[in-house]
């Protein structure tokens, strides 16, 4: 082996051992407090709220953003959401700050953290890693249309909240993954996360939700039960 | 009395950088935030005096600004806010604070909201956060664009702007609008009294209507930016003679002034490009008498590149020339300037920064009447053709 080679391949081995970039897709986990009706939030929707352009969604909910102060799944939410990296995002909300026309977001550490706060904060809107538990809070699915999977619902039927939970003040966010037909009923219902019995109760509403024809589309919802409500 | 008040103002900022949850707290339930900025600034040049400081010799450090804000988030919808700045750059500013914006602001729906009072005014890509240094990869933007001593001729207006973002979805990015009219007025210790002042008059205002427009375009192309700026601007200056028989009072109209600006940015990874050009028209006094007209055409390129997370470089080529058509007041002439610039800058952690830059400037615009930082009132010895200068400058902010 020359010196050249060897040279190479310490380089490539070098490389190997570099940190590998969080897949934003993957990583980032979009949540937001159970006020906030929508399920799903386009990525125009999500950038608008992040950079501060509206404080509300396209369904009416309002919003408020909370930044994570750094790390990996920061700087994936930051590049792949809001198309920018963390420099140019500060140099953003400085010029927000400074000229009056904005306020930088609050910015919290870690991922129990910042779910804790969305969890007691309504409207906050988050992110954090796949990963992290998001207990009290909801998931949002980022689509292009801002609804679920690009599909939207046409018809949704609230879950029965079991007055055993409420009255005992039992309650939190069912995930569900759903299957949608092409006509727009829904197929399947999948159970991901949440009480059972609070998923009983949600599976059968949702498969009697109706959403517009298209292709047959695969999607995760998030439904609260707030025993507060 | 000025460096004790400095003094007390980076001790509170010191003691603010201590505890900096100290920027954010609640009042009557509504979140409340208070931010801030201080720069320092020194200035060496080879020949010429710059920027009506005596930079020639061994340099001046008479190159400080701050600035403090409070704002709050009063509904989901309407905010209010205030700003006040301070600089003392050799000949100007001296101290004298101003209220560099005061407004509230309601946003109807992200494609339109209002705001009224004292507002930063949007024409270009920076002339509203010209003076906020931390926000720029250069300690001095391109002064054939931003001049530092007359920026308060296009710096804020009392009065009102309609504003938005028009989303249009991901095939046509957005566009922004800001439609803007108000008072405007000149600073007593601004570049043009300076100017006014050294020529033997006494500078008493600058002021009048401003009225304009800018729309930038974030095209479908990431990261790239493109925009245009309008603004009219109908301005009386008033001045006294100081004769020997006693002080005579004087002033001056705009028949029409002007400002159109074309400008774009890109950004990719860690790389920032943008230019600008402006072609500004000033026609003041009486036609057949003493009426000026000064033309001014200006335009720079611009590239910063952040090579690591703490360190960014930026190169760029500022060019400026002016032409007076009309030779009433004084013959008809023209004059230019070319600057070329290097930089480094620093961010020593998130609140403080660093930077390095070196001008190679060639030429001094036309300084009896259209001064480009070069004021034949600290140059009596006459201005030499062309001027090196090393700008060092230190900023903090919260």
């Amino acid at each position: 082996m020359t010196k050249n080679s060897r040279i190479f391949l310490a380089f490539l081995a070098a490389m190997a051992l570099l940190p590998k970039p969080a897949n934003a897709g993957n990583g980032v986990r979009i949540i937001a407090n159970t006020s906030v009706k929508a399920d799903a939030i386009s990525p125009a929707e999500l950038k608008g709220v992040f950079l501060e352009e509206r404080t509300s969604l396209a369904d009416g909910s309002r919003v408020e953003p909370v930044l994570s102060k750094g790390g990996a799944v920061h700087d994936a939410f930051v590049k792949q959401y809001l198309g920018k990296n963390e420099s140019d995002l500060k140099v953003y909300y400085q010029s927000l700050v400074f000229t009056g026309r904005g306020s930088v977001p609050k910015s919290i550490s870690s991922d129990e953290e910042i779910a804790a706060y969305v969890a007691k904060t309504r409207g906050a809107i988050g992110y954090v890693s796949s990963d992290a538990s998001v207990e009290g809070v909801k998931t949002l699915v980022v689509s292009e249309s801002g609804n679920d999977g690009g599909r939207r619902l046409l018809t949704r039927i609230e879950p029965v909240y079991p007055s055993t939970l409420h009255s005992n003040h039992i309650g939190g966010v069912v995930r569900l993954k759903i299957t949608i037909a092409p006509s727009g009923s829904v197929e399947s219902v999948e159970l991901l996360g949440g009480n059972p019995i609070l998923g009983d109760s949600a599976i059968a509403a949702v498969k009697r939700w109706v959403y517009a024809a298209g292709a047959r589309t695969k999607t995760e919802v998030s439904i609260p039960f707030d025993p507060e409500r | 009395m000025h460096r004790r008040i400095f003094g007390l103002v980076l001790v509170c900022i010191c003691a603010v950088t201590s505890n900096l949850h100290a920027q954010d707290f609640k009042l009557f339930d509504r979140t409340v935030q208070i931010h801030g900025f201080v720069s320092q600034g020194f200035v060496h040049t080879d020949q010429n005096n710059w920027l009506t400081m005596y930079t020639s010799h061994f340099g001046s450090g008479e190159f400080t600004d701050f600035g403090a804000n409070v704002s709050s988030q009063i509904t989901d919808n309407f905010r209010v806010g205030a700003q006040i700045y301070d600089r003392n750059l050799g000949g100007l500013g001296k101290w004298h604070p101003s209220l560099d914006w005061a407004y509230g602001q309601y946003k109807f729906r992200p494609w339109f909201g209002i705001r009224g009072g004292r507002v930063k005014t949007v024409l270009g890509l920076y002339n509203d956060t010209q003076d906020l240094d931390f926000l720029h990869p250069f300690a001095l933007l391109p002064q054939s664009i931003y001049s530092v001593d007359i920026r308060d001729s296009t710096i804020a207006h009392d009065g009102g702007d309609l504003f938005g973002d028009i989303q249009m979805g991901p095939k046509y990015g957005t566009l922004s609008y800001t439609a803007y009219a108000g008072h405007r007025d000149n600073s007593l210790h601004g570049g043009v009294a300076y100017l006014i002042n050294s020529d033997g008059l006494i500078f008493n205002s600058l002021s009048g209507l401003q009225y304009g427009a800018d729309l930038r375009w974030q095209t479908p192309l990431k990261g790239l930016l493109v925009g245009v700026s309008h603004q009219n601007q109908d301005n009386t200056n008033k001045f006294t003679v100081p004769l020997p028989t006693g002080p005579i009072p004087d002033n001056s109209s705009d028949n029409s002034d002007w400002i159109n600006q074309f400008y774009g940015e890109y950004t990719w990874k860690k790389l920032l490009v943008d230019a600008e050009f402006r072609r500004s028209w000033d026609d003041t006094g009486t036609k057949g008498f003493n009426e000026s007209q000064i033309d001014v055409h200006s335009w720079y390129i611009a590239g910063a590149y952040r090579i690591v997370k703490r360190l960014q470089v930026g190169s760029y080529y500022s060019s400026y020339w002016v032409n007076f058509p009309i030779g009433n007041l004084v013959p008809a002439a023209s004059g230019q300037s070319h600057d070329k610039v290097v930089t480094g800058r620093v961010d020593i952690n998130r609140y403080f920064n660093l930077k390095v830059e070196g001008h190679f400037i060639d030429g001094n615009g036309y300084p009896a009447v259209s001064p480009i930082g070069f004021y034949m009132f600290n140059n009596p010895q006459g201005l030499k053709p062309d001027t090196k200068a090393l700008v060092v400058k230190g900023g903090f902010n919260f």
